[in-house]
């Protein structure tokens, strides 16, 4: 079997994990209660990278729900189903996660930060934004894609469906705590500072913060999506520049934007 | 046989049970399905094998496939190769038909047995076949069918289709989504020393686990290293089968590194002409591989052993090798007796490196797909065909043409206008008034219809437009418009459309109904269905069975809808669905079961769902009637045929198909409130209202009185309300009644009947017994023909005024009326309900009431404590035999806290203020 690398708390791990929430409340249940187990791994406790991720992002499915009660989406159905497709990746990455070289199905972006959990420790904003980075530069294009198809619908620009995207994204921005101006400029430096394949990828998209970037990503996987061999190639390719950015977010350098 | 070959089964004794008693374990529907995922080598393949001789000793048909990594596989390969072994061709006359004919050869192939389906590397399976599969696990192909198919899970990363689809059918109870795990540290030993025999060093079984990671493919063929005598271990399974590559004769390595250019499986035949040697010469090579564990022979031909080693021997084939051997497999291919597979030629022209020659197969194999509605898989053909042409070749516009409209039908709509904008820029363009046209067409199937408007509009500017391309101009636009409830403009466009000559029967049809359909809701409806009952007749004389289709489809949608002539909808939906053709008839009935249950004729109703089942209806439209049917089950209080129809519904879905979620959650809210599951009801009418546009006034009308309904049921049955649910579900009343003042009227009626059912609710919730706006609501019903919300309406209304305790002899003839409708539907908990109110206040039903067969009275409560719940009634005996809070809450499994306050309500109703005094009138009524 498996290690087991949530230590006291794997087996609440594992019950947990069994649940596969299909709405947004259940969403948000098992973010509370995954909250609750995830202050509990040794020897970081509260203070473990996943936990300040996890932390925000419960917060932000938590504003989710407020919105969508509120009626202050165009297309609710297209956004609940997003909502829990999005997650269900968040889920699965921690359903195969068993340790450094030991989870072949995690991806590698999650990886880099599950491995951060047991330390050395790392400041709470960019390892929040450690998360961030996985969940909406490599999660959420496939999720997109998911929910599109599911619904039968398209990734068209202008749509209310981008409409409701993009109020997500603000979601994202107004929660993390100086995630913006001055934040944004030392975000920029530190891009800078890095060379190549990064760059391109942020095609100076970083005023926005990733706003777009997921977006246009996911018009770019939707067009692959019946070709198994392209897609996987672009999965691979999606999950390397992420993987790039977390290393840098986690290293000492990462400690600048705080 | 499969021993020797496979080597021992160690540690999956308990996975292998499993499976096959969740297979034999057919859900409500009939059928059962196990998925097992799992990486490479991980051991689904074997357990497939396993489990499938296994289920066949136990007299299951087993039919086997594999589906294809060729990337571009022929639809329904997998299960058509299966259905082939047992010489079964499928020839289909329409779409809803294949599905039909599939099925029709499965059964036969089952013989009155069970049927066991297995399908391996289902990760590769095209759309049509998850498809398929959906529709055969729904039960709608009547096929007593298990199926057993093996994922990679490598593949389910990021946006593949199956992960959705495994995601929605984990959740029902028939199927099970395994993952196999690879094997642990002991159960790899013991695998080592199978394999070893005698013996193992313990060092040696640890490294063995350490390098496999416990991957049984991996630990097996090391240990086999272990056993051979080969002292240093190879660390990666490449190194293994790359040594072993070294061992083989020449003549056999040719053999293997042939097989891995092909697709499997490898015919004899095939082989012999792939490498050039003499018969007894190429038997042997053959034998040397599967000696060396290289490829294993079966009754269909060649594979190699496993999808690692063909993976591993990719990258050992020179470019220029498979070259060659992908054009001997063209050419073998093309040179045999019967019609070559299109979608096998093709692949190995390609990679032959010769378009010009694999263009004819790619096409031929578009044609293919598109012969079996694979359209899907037809439109990447056609942009495979336009990959292999160059910009000048003059094929290209028709292969444009095709591509477009093959993206249109399988719904790639961005791709279908981007390849519309290639065709319009060559030089041999058809017309532009064509090409608007279709651009108008292709829009509106994707939803941007101010787009479509403007591209009608050009259209009918264009100059080269003919007249009949004019009036179908005018008629697609007459009906889109009527789509966006533009009733004036569609009036305008559809009475242009008529006037012209030279239009088809099918647009004077489109033009009339759009006609009938916008007058009728321009407050003109008998102009209107004059109108239309003239588009069925044009339709009739025309005898085009989409036609006549179409054209009582809007009569009867009009009829039994704005109108409210139910009856008459429902009469002209049944004869048009005699005359129709398949699809279309499967809709009328829909129409015709829908108007019937709104009229309280729930047993017609289910005879015209029999019928319409009979049809076979496969995709949106058994979603639809399947919808239909539970609603029915839910009436009759048949919970476990409507959990069948919901998860069959939920099956479907799980291949796309949001429109349909919000009736499912209403029907499981119905249906769980019956059971007195009141969360389950909560949970499905919460997550309704999440999903619920604001301008679905009807459909959140439905949802909201289901929610405040069970909020209600709750607070009767002495449960816990949900203060914050309630908040939301009044929440939407409100934004109902805002929003029904711009809806049109015959909208309106139906939203405000709604407000007044979920008002009358919020009363009862509330605790404010009041019968006004029950009379309201029942009135209201009445009005719109519709007997089932109107008698319910009148339960209530009794009840509140049997509560109120003034004038009693008011609420005999509600609920007397009320019973009666009930008795006459058949709503079995609907009826049974009322009767329990009757008793409850000691009201005859009926002057013969006695003669009515119906359950043991519960004990007699007496007037004094007719106002009190079941609950509190519990909890006042309780209180009488002096209990304290804390051992009433023990006792009732309730906390404490809500213990008191049932106490303040029964202390308020029974007009008393201490438990002496509660325990008095207790022990005075009893």
């Amino acid at each position: 079997m498996t290690q087991s690398v949530w230590g006291p708390v794997q087996r609440e791990m594992t019950d947990l994990l069994q649940g596969y929430p299909d709405d947004v409340p259940a969403v948000v249940d098992q973010l509370t209660k995954l909250q609750d187990i995830l202050t509990r791994v040794p020897p970081l406790l509260l203070e473990n990278p996943l936990c300040d991720f996890n932390k925000l992002y419960l917060t932000i499915t938590e504003g989710v729900l407020e919105k969508l009660y509120d009626g202050e989406f165009k297309d609710p159905a297209f956004l609940s189903r997003l909502d829990v497709e999005f997650a269900a990746r968040y889920f699965d990455a921690l359903r195969a996660w068993a340790g450094t070289d030991m989870s072949p199905r995690c991806p590698q972006v999650w990886s880099s930060l599950f491995a951060r959990i047991p330390g050395p420790d790392c400041r709470p904003l960019p390892s929040a934004c450690a998360g961030v980075n996985a969940h909406i530069n490599y999660d959420l294009p496939f999720a997109l894609v998911t929910t599109f198809d599911h619904l039968g619908t398209e990734p068209v620009d202008d749509s209310d469906q981008h409409h409701d995207y993009l109020v997500i994204n603000e979601i994202f921005a107004d929660s993390i705590p100086g995630l913006r101006r001055g934040y944004l400029e030392k975000w920029q430096l530190l891009i800078d500072m890095m060379n190549g394949c990064l760059d391109d990828w942020w095609q100076g998209e970083a005023v926005e913060y990733t706003r777009n970037v997921a977006w246009r990503n996911a018009q770019k996987l939707w067009c692959l999506r019946n070709d198994m061999g392209a897609l996987d190639k672009e999965r691979a390719g999606l999950d390397r520049v992420a993987t790039d950015l977390n290393r840098l977010l986690l290293s000492p350098l990462g400690a600048f934007l705080q | 046989m499969a021993s020797e070959e496979d080597g021992p089964l160690v540690g999956r004794t308990g996975t292998l049970t499993q499976i096959q008693s969740d297979l034999r374990n057919a859900g409500p529907g009939g059928t059962s399905a196990v998925f097992l995922t799992g990486e490479s080598g991980v051991g689904k393949s074997r357990l497939l094998r396993e489990t499938a001789a296994a289920m066949r000793d136990a007299d299951f048909a087993v039919l086997s496939g594999t589906c294809l990594d060729i990337g571009d596989a022929s639809p329904l390969h997998p299960v058509l190769q299966a259905l082939r072994q047992f010489d079964h061709n499928v020839q289909p006359a329409d779409a809803g038909d294949l599905l039909d004919r599939v099925s029709q050869a499965l059964r036969e192939v089952a013989g009155g047995r069970r049927l066991l389906l297995v399908l391996d590397d289902l990760q590769w399976a095209d759309r049509s076949t998850r498809q398929l599969l959906l529709y055969l696990l729904a039960g709608l192909g009547d096929v007593p069918l298990a199926v057993l198919a093996a994922v990679r899970a490598e593949a389910l990363h990021g946006a593949h289709p199956l992960r959705k689809v495994l995601a929605e059918l984990r959740r029902l109870r028939s199927v099970r989504v395994i993952d196999l795990a690879p094997l642990d540290r002991e159960q790899t030993v013991e695998l080592v020393a199978a394999i070893a025999g005698g013996t193992v060093d313990p060092e040696d079984a640890e490294r063995v686990y350490k390098r496999s990671g416990g991957n049984p493919f991996v630990a097996e063929e090391l240990a086999r290293d272990l056993r051979d005598g080969r002292v240093e271990l190879s660390d990666t399974l490449r190194e293994i089968f790359l040594s072993r590559v070294d061992e083989l004769p020449t003549a056999a390595y040719a053999v293997v590194r042939a097989i891995a250019a092909g697709v499997e499986p490898v015919g004899h035949e095939v082989l012999a002409r792939i490498v050039p040697l003499p018969e007894d010469q190429l038997i042997e090579a053959v034998r040397a591989a599967v000696a060396h564990r290289f490829v294993i022979s079966q009754q269909d031909g060649y594979r190699l052993r496993h999808r690692l080693v063909s993976e591993i021997l990719a990258d050992e084939v020179l470019p220029a090798e498979a070259t060659a051997l992908h054009r001997r497999y063209a050419e073998a291919l093309e040179s045999g007796d019967t019609e070559p597979d299109h979608a096998r030629l093709a692949h190995h022209w390609q990679r032959a490196g010769e378009p010009a020659r694999a263009l004819p197969s790619v096409v031929a194999a578009a044609r293919d797909a598109e012969a079996l509605y694979g359209f899907t898989e037809a439109h990447r053909y056609w942009s495979t065909a336009l990959d292999l042409t160059t910009g000048d070749a003059p094929e290209r516009t028709e292969l444009l043409a095709h591509a477009a409209e093959s993206a249109h039908r399988c719904g790639e709509h961005q791709r279908a206008l981007a390849r519309l904008d290639d065709l319009a820029s060559r030089s041999d363009a058809p017309s532009a008034c064509d090409l608007h046209l279709r651009r108008a067409r292709y829009l509106t199937a994707a939803g941007r219809t101010a787009l479509a408007e403007a591209e009608y509009v050009h259209a009918l500017d264009a100059p080269d437009c003919s007249p009949a391309q004019r009036a179908s101009a005018a008629a697609q636009l007459a009906e889109l418009l009527v789509h966006l409830g533009r009733y004036a403009d569609a009036n305008e466009r559809a009475r242009e459309a008529l006037e012209m000559t030279g239009a088809t029967s099918a647009d004077l049809v489109r033009a009339s109904a759009a006609l009938g359909y916008s007058a009728a809701f321009r407050e003109d409806p008998a102009a209107g269905l004059d109108v239309l009952r003239q588009a069925v007749e044009i339709a009739e004389r025309s005898g085009h069975p989409d036609e006549i289709g179409v054209a009582y489809l809007h009569l009867a949608e009009l009829l039994a809808g704005p109108l409210n002539s139910i009856e008459e909808g429902v009469l002209v939906a049944r004869r048009g669905a005699e005359k129709a053709s398949r699809t279309y008839a499967s809709r009328l009935l829909a129409i015709a079961a829908n108007g019937l249950f709104r009229v309280g004729q729930w047993a017609e109703a289910d005879a015209v769902l029999d019928t319409a089942m009979r049809h076979r209806p496969s995709g949106a439209e058994a979603v639809e009637l399947l919808l239909s049917r539970c609603r029915l089950w839910v009436g009759f209080g048949d919970a476990e045929q409507a959990h069948r129809d919901l998860d069959a519904v939920a099956t479907l879905l799980a291949g796309g198909g949001a429109r349909h979620v919000l009736p499912m959650l209403t029907l499981r809210a119905g249906n769980a409130m019956w059971l007195a599951r009141w969360p389950e009801a909560r949970a499905a009418v919460q997550r309704g209202l999440l999903e619920t546009r604001s301008d679905d006034l009807v459909l959140i009308g439905i949802l909201a009185w289901h929610g405040l309904r069970a909020e209600a049921e709750a607070h009767a049955a002495g449960d816990q309300v949900d203060p914050l649910a309630l908040r939301r579900l009044k929440a939407s009343v409100d934004r109902m009644a805002a929003g029904a003042h711009n809806a049109a009227v015959q909208v309106r009626a139906v939203v405000d009947a709604y407000i007044d059912l979920c008002n009358a609710e919020i009363s009862r919730v509330e605790g404010r017994p009041d019968p006004t706006p029950w009379a309201r609501a029942a009135g209201a019903w009445d009005k719109r023909q519709q007997p089932y919300p109107a008698a319910y309406a009148r339960l209530r209304q009794a009840e509140a005024i049997l509560q109120r305790k003034v004038k009693r002899a008011t609420a005999v003839t509600p609920l007397r009326e009320a019973y009666a409708t009930a008795i006459a539907m058949g709503a079995r908990p609907f009826a049974a309900e009322i009767v329990s109110v009757a008793q409850r206040y000691r009201v005859a039903l009926a002057d013969d009431l006695d003669t009515v067969p119906m359950p043991p009275p519960e004990p007699d409560p007496g007037d004094e404590l007719g106002a009190l719940t079941q609950r509190e009634r519990e909890v006042l005996a309780a209180l009488a035999e002096g209990l304290t809070n804390r051992e009433i809450g023990e006792r009732l499994f309730i906390s404490e806290r809500t213990v008191g306050v049932h106490v303040g309500h029964i202390f308020d109703k029974l007009q008393v203020r201490t438990r002496v005094q509660a325990s008095r009138v207790y022990l005075t009524a009893a």
